[in-house]
């Protein structure tokens, strides 16, 4: 987009001494105190991202950590647009000054869990040399059942705390109801089902599983239930549009589980969206992605999500991006959306991801059904 | 004058419609449509929008029955428009700041070819461009018509 383009859709921007503090840049901004956001939504319009804090009782020093998810990597023979994006996120917290303690890698490394696809990602990812967690997504998995996967990043869940956190990575993917033995697809078919958002083929397959939640309440059981727990899963745990997939299935279960702790927060890739909700005590967050951006789905966008602004679809660093987040000393943690271009939320409803699509109503494809 | 000139339209047509009817004469619309017919029409229309639903979705042997090339990024359209969300095919036509120029559908399915995907370009009355734009069509049916919206 040439300049005067993009000065027709940029808003005057907002004084950040005004807006409490330094470091809120429309670019990449970062959600601090509620009072800070009264100020804010006062200078502004009710469209103005809104100011969610997150509060983690965690009184010490302070410490940031690093996200990068959904690079969606194709062998470097048929593209290289989403190496370039996954090498550039690489190099951005390679030079996150001070340092990260360490990098969560959030899934859909590959694009068609393509064993050439993750090693190419594992590569990318070796030139960090901090430390770094990993959660799968589905497109890592559904080609080989996590065997390439499982080889070079290990096994989930996991769990370890740090600096008072108690952090906890799921997996959310490799539990998806079989739909492939009965019609006897192919692996290659198995995972083009999974890899389409708006299919019908794969049904319901984010999920965290009677096992994996008997695991959750057990690793919580001896972590103090007002003490901060950081738990990072490829999707979001609450329902979020089912026809596309958005969501956990059974995230009601992981809920209940949830429940005692006054201190949680999520953090979620997959939905390659500005994404924000608070379920219960539990906050969510969700991460753009490298690769491309999902544009809205037509209802079930919460209400506590400040949209990101429409896309550019001519510049392919437009609307993606990675993730810093610091738990500050003031016991909450910021989170700050790395977005390669323009500003990250909209200001008008025109130029917002959602607000433009009031006419809209959208039927569910039907090419895939029998 | 030019609404002076549409008007004329609108009762010339109306005038004629009525004479055709009050006159009686079989024609191919005059003749009551049977069910079986109504069902080939549907047929004919349900035909492309599975055709442009299998391109949309970058179905590889559609696209070579078609001799397309709508990608060169192994992205397919429904990769960004999942259920042809955000095509905004009752918007148009309208001014398309991409392009700076007053648009049609056929138009920006031919932008998001050549920019986003880097393909091949669809002739504007080509079989594929009409199934592509059958499928986002048929996708948002139900949407308001607003055409010039941004
Ligand atoms: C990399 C993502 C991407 C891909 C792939 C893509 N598009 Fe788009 N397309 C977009 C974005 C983003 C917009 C702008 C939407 C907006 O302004 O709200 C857009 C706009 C459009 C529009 C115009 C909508 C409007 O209101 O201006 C049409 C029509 C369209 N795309 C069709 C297609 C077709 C057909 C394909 C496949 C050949 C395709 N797109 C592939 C991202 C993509
Ligand atoms: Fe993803
Ligand atoms: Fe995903």
């Amino acid at each position: 987009m040439d300049t005067p383009e993009r000065e027709k859709r940029s808003i005057p921007s907002i004084d950040p001494a005004a807006a409490g503090g330094e470091g809120i840049t429309r670019r990449a901004f970062i959600h601090r105190s509620l009072v800070a956001g009264a100020a804010l939504g006062a200078a502004s319009q009710a469209l103005f991202p809104l100011i969610s804090t997150l509060d983690v009782a965690y009184g010490a020093q302070e410490f940031r950590f690093a996200w990068i998810s959904d690079t969606h990597l194709y062998p470097k023979t048929l593209n290289t647009r989403f190496v370039e994006k996954a090498e550039r996120a690489v190099n951005d917290v390679k030079a996150m000054k001070p340092a990260p303690d360490f990098l969560i890698f959030g899934g859909d490394l590959a694009q068609l869990g393509d064993p050439v696809e993750l090693q190419l990602g594992a590569d990318i990812l070796k030139n960090l040399s901090l430390k770094k967690y990993f959660i799968p997504g589905e497109h890592d998995w559904y080609l080989d059942m996590g065997a390439t996967w499982e080889k070079l990043f290990g096994k989930q869940p996991w769990s370890f705390d740090h600096k008072g956190v108690r952090f906890i990575g799921l997996d959310t993917v490799s539990r998806g109801p079989d739909y492939w033995s009965a019609k006897k697809m192919t692996p290659a078919e198995r995972m083009g089902h999974m890899a389409t958002l708006d299919g019908s083929v794969a049904g319901p397959w984010a999920g965290v599983g009677a096992d994996q939640l008997q695991w959750l309440a057990k690793t919580l059981s001896n972590w103090p239930k007002d003490k901060p727990v950081i738990l990072f899963s490829h999707n979001p745990l609450y329902e979020y549009y089912p026809p596309w997939n958005f969501w956990v299935r059974d995230w009601r279960d992981v809920q209940e589980v949830l429940r005692p702790y006054t201190k949680v927060t999520n953090i979620h890739g997959h939905t390659h969206q500005v994404l924000y909700n608070e379920i219960g005590t539990m906050r969510s967050i969700g991460m753009l992605a490298t690769s491309w951006n999902w544009p809205y789905p037509p209802q079930g966008v919460p209400a506590l999500t400040v949209p990101m602004v429409r896309v550019d679809p001519g510049d392919h660093f437009d609307g993606v991006g990675w993730g810093k987040l610091t738990m500050t000393a003031k016991e909450r943690v910021d989170y700050q959306y790395m977005m390669w271009r323009k500003d990250v939320f909209s200001q008008t409803q025109v130029d917002s991801g959602t607000g433009d699509n009031m006419n809209q109503i959208l039927s569910p494809r039907f090419a895939d059904r029998p | 004058m030019k609404k002076g000139w549409i008007y004329a339209v609108i009762v010339c047509s109306v005038s004629l419609g009525i004479g055709l009817l009050g006159a009686g004469i079989g024609g191919a619309h005059k003749v009551k449509h049977t069910p079986e017919q109504l069902k080939a029409f549907e047929d004919v229309f349900m035909e492309q929008v599975k055709i442009g639903d299998l391109l949309f979705h970058g179905d590889a042997a559609t696209e070579k029955k078609l001799g397309t090339k709508l990608s060169r990024t192994g992205m397919a359209c429904a990769m960004c428009h999942p259920f042809a969300v955000d095509t905004h095919p009752y918007e148009f036509p309208k001014f398309q700041e991409q392009i700076n120029k007053f648009s049609t559908l056929r138009d920006m399915i031919n932008w998001c070819i050549e920019k986003p995907n880097e393909g091949e370009i669809l002739g504007a009355d080509s079989d594929a461009m009409k199934a592509l734009e059958a499928y986002i069509y048929w996708s948002n049916r139900g949407s308001k018509l607003d055409p010039g919206r941004h």
